[in-house]
């Protein structure tokens, strides 16, 4: 027997096949949108084998819980949901494993974000891509995660405030200082990233 | 400038604002200038982030990737065991049970009570059930001297066992 062929189906008939069971249908929805999973959860995790873990995973789950989606938002959407929350909870679980870190601390003490200076002129300005894209992912790494968190789920999922307060467990103001801090330290770190590539 | 102004300002450029305070934040702009260096600062940011994650791609193959989510997806399925169904005579057995066990304490019952005169006289008689094991029933005349235990067949744990391997084959 022939398996079928699913690349010209759309996401709907996917989804439908597989809640039924058809795995083939299934595999071609994680090929389609493991891309988009795999970097919402290395975004979130700056470390690509937790990152394709966590993907994994989150793919074992939308299978487990395929017959709970109801088709509210698109499938990609409801995957990047699980992937999200798993990164979260791991995330949550390594900081109860770690010290408090300087920087935690020193946000809980008085926002230093409020002291930064102004960053002028455009940091970014001038740079290829490439080397924008280095200079982010190196900057990314240095923020607490959950300040990372606040900035990708804003910046890359789009997420109004009051969606990531409820991804996050925690309220709109907390949303609003950690992304204001998020980026901030990112102007900063990207500036100073510059002065040191010039010296 | 005020932390309040600050997260305004932010709120501002991502659109969080009321339209009210969306305007009045635009006007303030044009004569604060430390607002508008902050502002233009946070757009920048927002701009050198927008698209950063769209080239990412996970670094394995579709075939390798599909391979380990698939046997994860056996594993999890043989670890959880099947809806198992309880055999009919079993549940027929279970439902019975206690109905006999109420009938009979009811026969009992109304038994000692035609004969409460001449039992009161020479000893009594009772019965007694369990409620933790319906399954026993017990009767005893002392003006007669006997004891007699009912055991319905099979005992609850019995059953219990039957209906957790009754499938399994």
């Amino acid at each position: 027997m022939t398996e079928k062929d699913h690349s010209s189906t759309d996401d709907a008939t996917l989804v439908r096949a597989a809640q039924q069971g058809d795995m083939a249908a299934f595999e071609e929805l994680v090929a389609r949108h493991r891309d988009k999973i795999y970097a919402r959860a290395f975004s979130m995790m700056r470390n690509e084998e937790e990152a394709v873990d966590l993907s994994q995973e989150a793919w074992v789950k939308g299978w487990q819980r395929l017959r709970q989606f109801q088709g509210d938002s698109s499938f990609g959407t409801w995957m990047t949901r699980i992937v999200i929350n798993l990164c979260l909870d791991q995330l949550r679980k390594q900081k109860r494993q770690r010290t408090e870190s300087i920087e935690a601390m020193s946000e809980e003490s008085g926002g230093v974000e409020r002291q930064m200076p102004i960053v002028t002129p455009n940091p970014t300005a001038g740079l290829e891509r490439a080397e924008l894209r280095r200079r982010i992912d190196r900057a990314l790494t240095q923020l607490s995660y959950e300040h990372r968190t606040a900035l990708v789920l804003h910046e890359f999922e789009e997420m109004e405030y009051k969606e990531i307060a409820r991804t996050m467990g925690c309220s709109i103001g907390t949303v609003m200082s950690r992304l204001f801090y998020a980026r901030r330290k990112l102007a900063a770190l990207l500036a100073d990233l510059k002065q040191q590539h010039l010296t | 400038m005020d932390w309040k102004t600050q997260l305004k300002l932010q709120a501002f450029l991502d659109g969080e604002l009321p339209e009210t305070q969306a305007r009045k934040v635009s006007n303030s702009l044009a004569q604060d200038r430390e607002a508008a260096a902050l502002l233009a600062e946070l757009r920048q940011t927002r701009e050198a982030l927008a698209g950063f994650d769209k080239g990412i791609q996970l670094p394995e193959t579709r075939e390798f990737f599909w391979s380990k989510i698939q046997r994860e997806i056996q594993r999890a399925e043989a670890r959880t065991p099947a809806p198992v169904g309880i055999p009919f005579f079993a549940r027929l057995r279970r439902l019975l049970m206690p109905a006999t066990a109420v009938a009979l304490l009811a026969i009992v019952g109304m038994v000692a009570t035609r004969q409460t005169g001449s039992t009161l006289r020479s000893g009594g008689a009772e019965a007694e059930t369990s409620l933790e094991d319906t399954g026993a029933f017990t009767y005893r005349d002392y003006s007669a001297g006997t004891t007699l235990v009912w055991l319905s067949y099979p005992a609850e744990h019995e059953l219990a066992d039957e209906d957790e391997g009754g499938t399994l084959d």
